[in-house]
Protein backbone atom coordinates (compact mmCIF):
# COMPACT_ATOMS: atom_id res chain seq x y z
CA UNK A 1 0.00 0.00 0.00
CA UNK A 2 2.88 2.15 0.46
CA UNK A 3 3.86 2.80 -3.09
CA UNK A 4 1.84 4.95 -4.79
CA UNK A 5 1.33 2.94 -7.56
CA UNK A 6 1.24 -0.40 -7.45
CA UNK A 7 -0.13 -2.81 -9.90
CA UNK A 8 -0.15 -6.47 -10.61
CA UNK A 9 2.53 -7.77 -11.55
CA UNK A 10 3.05 -9.76 -14.35
CA UNK A 11 2.34 -13.38 -13.97
CA UNK A 12 5.00 -14.84 -15.68
CA UNK A 13 7.78 -12.40 -14.39
CA UNK A 14 10.16 -14.89 -12.10
CA UNK A 15 11.22 -12.89 -9.13
CA UNK A 16 14.42 -14.03 -7.12
CA UNK A 17 12.48 -13.55 -4.33
CA UNK A 18 9.50 -13.18 -3.04
CA UNK A 19 8.55 -11.78 0.79
CA UNK A 20 5.88 -12.80 2.82
CA UNK A 21 4.86 -10.44 5.40
CA UNK A 22 4.63 -6.63 6.53
CA UNK A 23 7.04 -6.21 9.73
CA UNK A 24 10.39 -5.67 10.51
CA UNK A 25 11.56 -8.90 9.31
CA UNK A 26 10.04 -8.74 6.16
CA UNK A 27 11.29 -5.13 5.73
CA UNK A 28 14.47 -6.22 6.56
CA UNK A 29 15.08 -8.76 4.85
CA UNK A 30 13.88 -6.37 1.53
CA UNK A 31 16.04 -3.78 2.24
CA UNK A 32 19.14 -6.24 2.09
CA UNK A 33 18.34 -8.16 -0.71
CA UNK A 34 17.18 -5.16 -3.11
CA UNK A 35 20.95 -4.12 -2.05
CA UNK A 36 21.83 -7.33 -3.67
CA UNK A 37 20.68 -6.01 -6.61
CA UNK A 38 17.77 -9.42 -5.94
CA UNK A 39 14.07 -8.46 -7.91
CA UNK A 40 11.88 -8.86 -5.14
CA UNK A 41 8.66 -8.45 -4.44
CA UNK A 42 6.74 -8.02 -0.56
CA UNK A 43 3.45 -9.30 -0.01
CA UNK A 44 1.72 -8.07 3.21
CA UNK A 45 -1.18 -9.22 5.30
CA UNK A 46 -0.50 -6.23 7.73
CA UNK A 47 1.55 -3.82 6.54
CA UNK A 48 3.89 -3.03 10.12
CA UNK A 49 3.24 -6.12 11.76
CA UNK A 50 2.07 -6.00 15.48
CA UNK A 51 4.80 -3.71 16.49
CA UNK A 52 2.72 -0.93 15.23
CA UNK A 53 0.97 -1.40 18.08
CA UNK A 54 3.35 -1.05 19.78
CA UNK A 55 2.80 2.64 21.47
CA UNK A 56 6.65 2.93 22.25
CA UNK A 57 9.61 1.27 21.33
CA UNK A 58 12.94 1.75 23.59
CA UNK A 59 14.90 -1.22 21.95
CA UNK A 60 15.76 -0.79 18.61
CA UNK A 61 19.58 0.38 19.11
CA UNK A 62 20.37 3.70 17.43
CA UNK A 63 16.83 4.91 17.96
CA UNK A 64 15.95 5.75 21.56
CA UNK A 65 12.50 5.93 21.75
CA UNK A 66 9.57 5.42 19.04
CA UNK A 67 6.09 4.73 18.58
CA UNK A 68 6.08 1.29 16.85
CA UNK A 69 3.87 3.39 13.88
CA UNK A 70 6.60 5.58 13.55
CA UNK A 71 9.53 3.14 13.51
CA UNK A 72 7.16 1.19 10.95
CA UNK A 73 6.79 4.95 9.08
CA UNK A 74 10.88 4.92 8.93
CA UNK A 75 11.22 1.49 7.75
CA UNK A 76 8.31 2.29 4.99
CA UNK A 77 10.59 5.11 3.80
CA UNK A 78 13.47 3.21 3.72
CA UNK A 79 12.11 0.84 1.32
CA UNK A 80 10.17 3.25 -0.75
CA UNK A 81 14.30 4.99 -1.39
CA UNK A 82 15.24 1.62 -2.75
CA UNK A 83 11.66 1.53 -5.25
CA UNK A 84 10.77 -2.07 -3.13
CA UNK A 85 7.16 -2.97 -3.94
CA UNK A 86 5.09 -4.34 -1.35
CA UNK A 87 1.09 -5.33 -2.25
CA UNK A 88 -1.09 -5.39 0.41
CA UNK A 89 -2.38 -9.15 0.51
CA UNK A 90 -2.67 -12.42 1.89
CA UNK A 91 -1.08 -15.27 -0.23
CA UNK A 92 -3.09 -18.45 0.74
CA UNK A 93 -1.14 -21.55 -1.49
CA UNK A 94 2.37 -21.74 -2.25
CA UNK A 95 3.96 -24.39 -5.01
CA UNK A 96 6.67 -25.93 -6.21
CA UNK A 97 7.14 -25.41 -10.29
CA UNK A 98 10.23 -26.12 -11.96
CA UNK A 99 12.75 -24.85 -10.39
CA UNK A 100 10.79 -21.98 -8.68
CA UNK A 101 7.48 -21.52 -6.34
CA UNK A 102 3.83 -20.56 -7.73
CA UNK A 103 1.75 -18.43 -5.15
CA UNK A 104 -1.33 -17.42 -5.37
CA UNK A 105 -3.91 -15.09 -3.59
CA UNK A 106 -7.47 -14.11 -4.87
CA UNK A 107 -5.94 -11.03 -6.20
CA UNK A 108 -2.65 -12.67 -8.01
CA UNK A 109 -0.47 -15.23 -9.10
CA UNK A 110 3.22 -14.63 -8.67
CA UNK A 111 6.30 -16.79 -9.18
CA UNK A 112 9.88 -16.59 -7.24
CA UNK A 113 13.12 -18.65 -7.35
CA UNK A 114 13.37 -18.22 -3.32
CA UNK A 115 10.25 -17.33 -0.58
CA UNK A 116 10.77 -16.02 2.81
CA UNK A 117 7.89 -16.37 5.31
CA UNK A 118 7.81 -13.56 8.01
CA UNK A 119 4.17 -14.01 8.10
CA UNK A 120 4.62 -13.25 11.98
CA UNK A 121 2.01 -14.52 14.56
CA UNK A 122 -1.70 -13.15 15.67
CA UNK A 123 -2.85 -12.18 19.01
CA UNK A 124 -4.03 -14.99 20.96
CA UNK A 125 -7.71 -15.01 22.13
CA UNK A 126 -9.47 -15.74 25.80
CA UNK A 127 -12.01 -17.98 23.82
CA UNK A 128 -14.61 -16.98 26.42
CA UNK A 129 -18.08 -15.65 26.34
CA UNK A 130 -18.77 -12.24 25.20
CA UNK A 131 -15.07 -12.12 23.63
CA UNK A 132 -16.24 -12.53 20.00
CA UNK A 133 -19.68 -10.61 21.21
CA UNK A 134 -17.89 -7.61 22.21
CA UNK A 135 -15.28 -7.07 19.89
CA UNK A 136 -15.17 -3.35 18.48
CA UNK A 137 -17.66 -2.44 20.92
CA UNK A 138 -15.35 -2.58 24.15
CA UNK A 139 -13.45 -5.56 23.34
CA UNK A 140 -9.62 -4.41 21.60
CA UNK A 141 -6.56 -6.41 20.70
CA UNK A 142 -4.82 -2.98 20.44
CA UNK A 143 -4.31 0.14 22.69
CA UNK A 144 -2.46 2.31 20.69
CA UNK A 145 -5.77 2.16 18.06
CA UNK A 146 -8.42 1.93 20.57
CA UNK A 147 -7.46 3.83 23.44
CA UNK A 148 -8.31 7.05 23.30
CA UNK A 149 -12.32 5.85 22.87
CA UNK A 150 -11.67 5.34 26.84
CA UNK A 151 -10.84 8.34 28.53
CA UNK A 152 -12.03 8.92 31.93
CA UNK A 153 -12.80 4.93 31.60
CA UNK A 154 -11.61 2.27 34.06
CA UNK A 155 -10.14 -0.70 31.96
CA UNK A 156 -9.14 -3.85 31.85
CA UNK A 157 -5.60 -5.42 30.11
CA UNK A 158 -5.32 -9.25 30.80
CA UNK A 159 -2.33 -10.81 30.39
CA UNK A 160 0.95 -10.03 32.17
CA UNK A 161 4.00 -9.81 29.31
CA UNK A 162 5.83 -6.94 29.48
CA UNK A 163 3.31 -5.99 26.00
CA UNK A 164 0.88 -6.20 28.60
CA UNK A 165 2.65 -3.84 30.89
CA UNK A 166 3.49 -1.15 27.79
CA UNK A 167 -0.69 -1.34 26.90
CA UNK A 168 -1.57 -0.20 30.36
CA UNK A 169 0.96 2.29 30.52
CA UNK A 170 -0.13 3.62 27.40
CA UNK A 171 -4.05 3.21 28.72
CA UNK A 172 -3.20 5.25 31.78
CA UNK A 173 -2.55 7.97 29.59
CA UNK A 174 -6.18 8.18 29.10
CA UNK A 175 -8.18 6.01 31.38
CA UNK A 176 -9.79 6.84 34.88
CA UNK A 177 -7.89 3.43 36.08
CA UNK A 178 -6.49 0.70 34.50
CA UNK A 179 -6.55 -3.15 36.23
CA UNK A 180 -4.05 -5.30 34.92
CA UNK A 181 -5.34 -9.04 35.61
CA UNK A 182 -2.95 -11.34 35.27
CA UNK A 183 -3.40 -15.11 36.11
CA UNK A 184 -0.05 -15.42 38.07
CA UNK A 185 1.88 -14.10 40.59
CA UNK A 186 3.44 -11.31 39.37
CA UNK A 187 3.64 -9.80 36.14
CA UNK A 188 6.54 -10.55 33.55
CA UNK A 189 7.66 -7.48 32.25
CA UNK A 190 10.97 -6.03 31.64
CA UNK A 191 12.06 -4.66 34.92
CA UNK A 192 11.96 -0.94 33.59
CA UNK A 193 8.04 -1.23 32.67
CA UNK A 194 7.21 -3.00 35.87
CA UNK A 195 9.01 -0.16 37.75
CA UNK A 196 6.77 1.96 35.18
CA UNK A 197 3.83 -0.30 36.18
CA UNK A 198 4.31 -0.04 39.68
CA UNK A 199 4.66 3.76 39.98
CA UNK A 200 1.41 4.55 38.44
CA UNK A 201 -1.02 5.61 40.60
CA UNK A 202 -3.27 5.24 37.67
CA UNK A 203 -2.47 1.36 37.07
CA UNK A 204 -3.46 -1.62 40.17
CA UNK A 205 -2.65 -5.45 38.93
CA UNK A 206 -5.31 -8.09 40.18
CA UNK A 207 -3.17 -11.22 40.61
CA UNK A 208 -3.55 -14.96 40.72
CA UNK A 209 -7.02 -13.98 38.62
CA UNK A 210 -8.18 -15.27 35.54
CA UNK A 211 -11.71 -14.23 33.42
CA UNK A 212 -13.85 -16.43 32.32
CA UNK A 213 -16.53 -14.03 31.13
CA UNK A 214 -17.06 -10.39 29.37
CA UNK A 215 -20.48 -9.09 30.09
CA UNK A 216 -22.27 -6.23 28.41
CA UNK A 217 -25.27 -4.62 26.84
CA UNK A 218 -26.52 -2.72 23.83
CA UNK A 219 -23.80 -0.03 24.47
CA UNK A 220 -20.63 -2.06 24.95
CA UNK A 221 -19.08 -4.06 28.08
CA UNK A 222 -19.86 -3.45 31.57
CA UNK A 223 -18.28 -6.00 33.62
CA UNK A 224 -15.91 -8.99 33.41
CA UNK A 225 -16.42 -12.07 35.71
CA UNK A 226 -13.12 -13.62 37.91
CA UNK A 227 -12.70 -17.20 38.25
CA UNK A 228 -13.72 -16.79 41.71
CA UNK A 229 -17.04 -16.10 40.30
CA UNK A 230 -17.00 -12.26 41.19
CA UNK A 231 -18.17 -9.44 38.71
CA UNK A 232 -15.61 -6.54 38.54
CA UNK A 233 -17.08 -3.69 36.40
CA UNK A 234 -15.29 -2.35 33.55
CA UNK A 235 -15.85 -0.43 30.33
CA UNK A 236 -13.63 -2.06 28.76
CA UNK A 237 -11.31 -5.25 28.06
CA UNK A 238 -7.64 -5.28 26.18
CA UNK A 239 -6.37 -8.55 25.97
CA UNK A 240 -2.78 -8.98 25.49
CA UNK A 241 -2.04 -12.71 26.39
CA UNK A 242 0.55 -13.51 23.90
CA UNK A 243 0.40 -14.65 20.24
CA UNK A 244 0.47 -17.30 18.09
CA UNK A 245 2.65 -17.93 14.94
CA UNK A 246 1.01 -17.51 11.68
CA UNK A 247 2.21 -20.60 9.84
CA UNK A 248 -0.46 -22.47 8.60
CA UNK A 249 0.90 -21.67 4.72
CA UNK A 250 3.84 -23.30 5.73
CA UNK A 251 2.12 -26.52 6.92
CA UNK A 252 0.16 -26.98 4.16
CA UNK A 253 3.97 -27.38 1.92
CA UNK A 254 5.38 -29.34 4.01
CA UNK A 255 7.68 -27.07 5.99
CA UNK A 256 8.68 -28.57 8.97
CA UNK A 257 7.49 -26.73 12.35
CA UNK A 258 8.04 -27.68 15.83
CA UNK A 259 4.86 -28.01 18.64
CA UNK A 260 4.19 -24.95 18.90
CA UNK A 261 3.18 -24.34 15.30
CA UNK A 262 6.68 -22.44 14.68
CA UNK A 263 8.62 -22.89 11.47
CA UNK A 264 12.33 -24.35 12.34
CA UNK A 265 14.96 -22.79 10.67
CA UNK A 266 18.61 -22.97 10.69
CA UNK A 267 21.60 -20.24 11.90
CA UNK A 268 20.83 -19.66 7.83
CA UNK A 269 17.28 -18.94 8.28
CA UNK A 270 17.07 -21.75 6.15
CA UNK A 271 13.61 -24.79 6.40
CA UNK A 272 13.70 -27.98 5.13
CA UNK A 273 12.38 -27.09 1.91
CA UNK A 274 15.46 -25.36 -0.26
CA UNK A 275 14.76 -22.24 -1.29
CA UNK A 276 11.91 -21.27 2.03
CA UNK A 277 13.17 -19.30 4.30
CA UNK A 278 11.55 -18.06 7.17
CA UNK A 279 12.44 -15.51 9.93
CA UNK A 280 10.97 -13.88 12.84
CA UNK A 281 7.93 -14.20 15.34
CA UNK A 282 7.10 -17.37 13.01
CA UNK A 283 10.45 -18.62 13.31
CA UNK A 284 10.98 -21.13 15.99
CA UNK A 285 13.58 -18.36 18.17
CA UNK A 286 13.38 -18.23 21.33
CA UNK A 287 13.37 -14.56 21.62
CA UNK A 288 11.08 -13.08 19.64
CA UNK A 289 11.87 -8.89 18.76
CA UNK A 290 11.55 -6.70 15.77
CA UNK A 291 15.87 -6.32 16.32
CA UNK A 292 16.01 -10.61 16.24
CA UNK A 293 13.37 -10.75 13.95
CA UNK A 294 15.33 -7.78 11.29
CA UNK A 295 18.38 -9.72 11.96
CA UNK A 296 16.54 -13.22 10.73
CA UNK A 297 15.57 -11.92 7.82
CA UNK A 298 18.53 -9.96 7.00
CA UNK A 299 20.28 -13.54 6.94
CA UNK A 300 17.67 -14.71 5.04
CA UNK A 301 18.24 -12.31 2.49
CA UNK A 302 22.18 -13.36 2.35
CA UNK A 303 21.31 -17.00 2.61
CA UNK A 304 18.95 -16.95 -0.87
CA UNK A 305 21.21 -14.52 -2.61
CA UNK A 306 23.79 -17.11 -2.45
CA UNK A 307 21.19 -19.62 -3.28
CA UNK A 308 20.58 -18.04 -6.25
CA UNK A 309 24.35 -18.09 -7.94
CA UNK A 310 23.48 -21.84 -8.06
CA UNK A 311 19.86 -21.46 -8.94
CA UNK A 312 20.31 -19.18 -11.99
CA UNK A 313 23.35 -21.64 -13.08
CA UNK A 314 20.75 -24.44 -13.15
CA UNK A 315 18.19 -22.13 -14.67
CA UNK B 1 1.17 14.90 -7.67
CA UNK B 2 3.54 15.96 -10.43
CA UNK B 3 3.51 12.77 -11.42
CA UNK B 4 -0.73 12.71 -12.11
CA UNK B 5 -0.86 11.76 -15.76
CA UNK B 6 -4.61 12.30 -16.13
CA UNK B 7 -6.81 15.16 -15.02
CA UNK B 8 -8.59 14.87 -11.32
CA UNK B 9 -11.38 17.08 -9.57
CA UNK B 10 -12.34 17.08 -6.10
CA UNK B 11 -14.85 18.89 -4.59
CA UNK B 12 -13.91 19.78 -1.06
CA UNK B 13 -17.30 21.11 1.02
CA UNK B 14 -16.42 23.59 4.38
CA UNK B 15 -18.32 26.11 5.52
CA UNK B 16 -17.04 29.79 5.22
CA UNK B 17 -18.74 32.55 6.94
CA UNK B 18 -19.19 36.41 5.98
CA UNK B 19 -17.39 38.77 8.31
CA UNK B 20 -19.24 42.12 8.33
CA UNK B 21 -16.02 43.32 6.29
CA UNK B 22 -16.65 40.81 3.54
CA UNK B 23 -14.27 38.64 4.42
CA UNK B 24 -14.54 34.77 4.19
CA UNK B 25 -13.37 32.49 7.06
CA UNK B 26 -14.09 29.08 7.26
CA UNK B 27 -15.93 27.95 10.39
CA UNK B 28 -15.12 24.28 10.94
CA UNK B 29 -11.78 23.72 12.68
CA UNK B 30 -10.19 20.91 10.69
CA UNK B 31 -11.20 22.97 7.10
CA UNK B 32 -8.03 25.45 7.00
CA UNK B 33 -5.02 23.39 7.45
CA UNK B 34 -6.75 20.55 5.04
CA UNK B 35 -7.61 23.09 2.61
CA UNK B 36 -4.07 24.50 2.99
CA UNK B 37 -2.54 20.98 2.36
CA UNK B 38 -4.81 20.41 -0.73
CA UNK B 39 -3.45 23.86 -2.50
CA UNK B 40 -0.19 22.65 -1.62
CA UNK B 41 -0.93 19.13 -3.62
CA UNK B 42 -2.93 21.21 -6.52
CA UNK B 43 -0.27 23.75 -6.75
CA UNK B 44 2.69 20.54 -7.36
CA UNK B 45 0.70 18.97 -10.29
CA UNK B 46 1.30 20.70 -13.16
CA UNK B 47 -2.18 21.44 -13.06
CA UNK B 48 -3.65 17.81 -12.93
CA UNK B 49 -5.30 18.73 -9.44
CA UNK B 50 -8.08 20.73 -9.19
CA UNK B 51 -9.41 21.42 -6.17
CA UNK B 52 -12.97 23.07 -6.12
CA UNK B 53 -13.79 24.31 -2.67
CA UNK B 54 -17.61 25.00 -1.82
CA UNK B 55 -18.71 26.81 0.92
CA UNK B 56 -21.94 25.01 2.28
CA UNK B 57 -23.60 28.32 3.23
CA UNK B 58 -22.91 29.74 -0.48
CA UNK B 59 -24.04 26.59 -2.08
CA UNK B 60 -26.74 25.19 -0.53
CA UNK B 61 -27.91 23.58 -3.61
CA UNK B 62 -24.64 21.85 -4.25
CA UNK B 63 -24.66 20.65 -0.91
CA UNK B 64 -28.30 19.43 -1.19
CA UNK B 65 -27.81 18.22 -4.41
CA UNK B 66 -24.42 15.84 -3.25
CA UNK B 67 -25.82 15.23 0.33
CA UNK B 68 -23.67 17.00 2.40
CA UNK B 69 -24.68 16.61 6.27
CA UNK B 70 -21.10 18.03 7.73
CA UNK B 71 -17.48 19.29 6.84
CA UNK B 72 -15.57 18.88 5.74
CA UNK B 73 -16.77 16.73 3.22
CA UNK B 74 -14.14 15.44 -0.07
CA UNK B 75 -15.84 13.64 -2.89
CA UNK B 76 -14.29 11.79 -6.07
CA UNK B 77 -16.87 12.07 -8.59
CA UNK B 78 -16.14 9.93 -11.59
CA UNK B 79 -16.40 11.06 -14.98
CA UNK B 80 -20.21 9.73 -15.19
CA UNK B 81 -20.89 11.84 -12.44
CA UNK B 82 -21.35 8.85 -10.15
CA UNK B 83 -20.05 9.11 -6.47
CA UNK B 84 -17.28 6.99 -6.15
CA UNK B 85 -15.26 7.98 -2.62
CA UNK B 86 -16.46 10.00 0.38
CA UNK B 87 -14.48 11.60 2.73
CA UNK B 88 -16.12 12.88 6.35
CA UNK B 89 -12.83 13.70 7.44
CA UNK B 90 -9.68 15.62 6.81
CA UNK B 91 -6.57 13.57 6.94
CA UNK B 92 -4.00 13.55 8.52
CA UNK B 93 -1.00 11.74 9.60
CA UNK B 94 -1.14 8.34 8.53
CA UNK B 95 -4.51 8.82 6.65
CA UNK B 96 -2.63 10.85 3.85
CA UNK B 97 -1.14 7.95 2.63
CA UNK B 98 -4.67 6.59 1.22
CA UNK B 99 -5.80 9.61 0.47
CA UNK B 100 -3.17 10.66 -1.79
CA UNK B 101 -3.11 6.64 -3.35
CA UNK B 102 -7.01 6.92 -4.30
CA UNK B 103 -6.24 10.35 -6.37
CA UNK B 104 -3.65 8.72 -7.78
CA UNK B 105 -5.78 5.60 -8.97
CA UNK B 106 -8.54 7.40 -9.94
CA UNK B 107 -6.19 9.46 -12.59
CA UNK B 108 -5.59 6.16 -13.55
CA UNK B 109 -2.68 4.63 -12.13
CA UNK B 110 -2.29 1.14 -11.53
CA UNK B 111 -4.59 -0.45 -8.72
CA UNK B 112 -3.59 -4.15 -7.94
CA UNK B 113 -7.20 -5.38 -6.78
CA UNK B 114 -8.90 -3.81 -10.32
CA UNK B 115 -8.69 -7.79 -12.17
CA UNK B 116 -10.26 -9.77 -9.55
CA UNK B 117 -12.90 -6.32 -8.65
CA UNK B 118 -13.81 -6.60 -12.64
CA UNK B 119 -13.82 -10.38 -12.33
CA UNK B 120 -16.64 -10.30 -9.82
CA UNK B 121 -18.28 -7.05 -10.22
CA UNK B 122 -21.70 -9.41 -11.93
CA UNK B 123 -21.45 -10.84 -8.39
CA UNK B 124 -21.99 -7.72 -6.42
CA UNK B 125 -24.79 -5.54 -5.97
CA UNK B 126 -24.42 -1.99 -5.73
CA UNK B 127 -22.61 -1.39 -2.29
CA UNK B 128 -21.17 1.04 0.14
CA UNK B 129 -18.46 0.07 1.98
CA UNK B 130 -17.95 2.24 5.23
CA UNK B 131 -14.66 2.59 7.01
CA UNK B 132 -14.59 3.90 10.43
CA UNK B 133 -11.19 5.51 11.18
CA UNK B 134 -8.76 7.85 13.67
CA UNK B 135 -6.01 10.26 12.35
CA UNK B 136 -4.05 7.83 14.96
CA UNK B 137 -4.82 4.24 14.00
CA UNK B 138 -2.16 2.23 12.76
CA UNK B 139 -3.69 -0.52 10.67
CA UNK B 140 -6.64 2.37 9.12
CA UNK B 141 -5.00 3.64 6.77
CA UNK B 142 -4.28 -0.34 4.93
CA UNK B 143 -8.32 -0.84 5.26
CA UNK B 144 -9.01 2.60 3.76
CA UNK B 145 -6.62 1.95 1.00
CA UNK B 146 -8.32 -0.86 -0.06
CA UNK B 147 -11.95 0.44 0.75
CA UNK B 148 -10.78 3.08 -1.54
CA UNK B 149 -9.04 0.75 -4.35
CA UNK B 150 -12.17 -1.37 -4.55
CA UNK B 151 -14.40 1.66 -5.73
CA UNK B 152 -12.20 2.97 -8.04
CA UNK B 153 -12.21 -0.45 -9.38
CA UNK B 154 -15.76 -1.64 -9.68
CA UNK B 155 -17.02 0.90 -12.47
CA UNK B 156 -19.58 2.66 -10.22
CA UNK B 157 -20.76 -0.50 -8.33
CA UNK B 158 -19.21 0.09 -4.69
CA UNK B 159 -19.09 3.25 -3.15
CA UNK B 160 -16.62 3.94 -0.11
CA UNK B 161 -17.13 6.12 2.72
CA UNK B 162 -13.99 6.99 5.00
CA UNK B 163 -15.80 8.04 8.13
CA UNK B 164 -13.00 10.08 11.09
CA UNK B 165 -15.16 8.95 14.05
CA UNK B 166 -13.24 11.09 16.21
CA UNK B 167 -14.70 13.86 14.18
CA UNK B 168 -18.03 12.49 13.50
CA UNK B 169 -18.32 10.71 16.97
CA UNK B 170 -22.34 10.47 16.43
CA UNK B 171 -21.83 8.31 13.58
CA UNK B 172 -19.29 5.97 15.76
CA UNK B 173 -22.05 6.09 18.45
CA UNK B 174 -24.36 5.11 15.42
CA UNK B 175 -22.93 1.92 14.72
CA UNK B 176 -21.71 1.24 18.11
CA UNK B 177 -17.63 1.54 16.79
CA UNK B 178 -15.93 1.84 20.32
CA UNK B 179 -12.70 0.45 17.98
CA UNK B 180 -10.86 1.51 14.70
CA UNK B 181 -10.53 0.45 11.98
CA UNK B 182 -14.09 -0.72 12.09
CA UNK B 183 -15.55 -1.52 8.64
CA UNK B 184 -19.27 -1.93 7.32
CA UNK B 185 -20.01 -3.28 4.46
CA UNK B 186 -23.95 -2.57 2.90
CA UNK B 187 -24.59 -1.29 6.66
CA UNK B 188 -24.69 -4.93 7.40
CA UNK B 189 -21.58 -6.96 8.04
CA UNK B 190 -19.23 -5.09 10.64
CA UNK B 191 -16.18 -5.95 11.12
CA UNK B 192 -13.73 -4.88 14.06
CA UNK B 193 -10.36 -4.52 13.45
CA UNK B 194 -6.96 -5.26 10.44
CA UNK B 195 -9.12 -6.43 7.30
CA UNK B 196 -7.58 -8.12 4.35
CA UNK B 197 -9.08 -6.93 0.72
CA UNK B 198 -10.14 -10.78 0.46
CA UNK B 199 -13.10 -10.54 3.17
CA UNK B 200 -13.89 -7.17 2.36
CA UNK B 201 -14.40 -8.30 -1.20
CA UNK B 202 -16.05 -11.84 0.30
CA UNK B 203 -18.88 -9.78 2.03
CA UNK B 204 -19.66 -7.89 -0.92
CA UNK B 205 -20.14 -11.01 -2.76
CA UNK B 206 -21.76 -12.48 -0.58
CA UNK B 207 -19.76 -16.05 -1.41
CA UNK B 208 -16.20 -17.78 -2.67
CA UNK B 209 -14.16 -15.19 -4.88
CA UNK B 210 -14.34 -16.25 -8.69
CA UNK B 211 -10.06 -15.80 -9.50
CA UNK B 212 -8.56 -16.33 -13.21
CA UNK B 213 -4.79 -15.63 -13.59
Amino acid sequence: MYNIEVGLPDPDKVFDMIILGGGPTALGCAIYAARFAMDILVIGKVYGGLIMTTHIVENYPGITSVSGTRLMEMFRDHINSLSIQYISDEIRSIEKEDNHFVLKSYFGKFKALTVLLATGSERRKLGIPGEEEFTGRGVSYCATCDGPFFTDKVLAVIGGSDSAAKEALFLAQHAKKVYIIYRREEIRAEPINKKRVYENKKIEIINNTNIVEIKGDESGVKSVIFDNGREFEVDGVFIEIGSDPNSILAKRIGVERNVKGEIIINRKSETNIPGIYAAGDVADSPFKQAITGVSEGVTAAYAAFDYLKNVKIEY
Amino acid sequence: MAKLTKPVNLKVFTSQRTEANGSKIRACMDCGQFMSLLRIYEGNSNGKLTIEELSIDDNPEFAKRYDIQRVPTVLFIDDKGREVIRYLAAPQAGEIQPFIQAIFAFAGAPNYYEATIKQNLNRINPSTIKVMITNSCPYCPQVATIANLFAIASDGKIRTIIVDIATNPDIGQYYDAAGVPYTIVNDQKAISGMVGPDVILRSLIGGNIHVQY
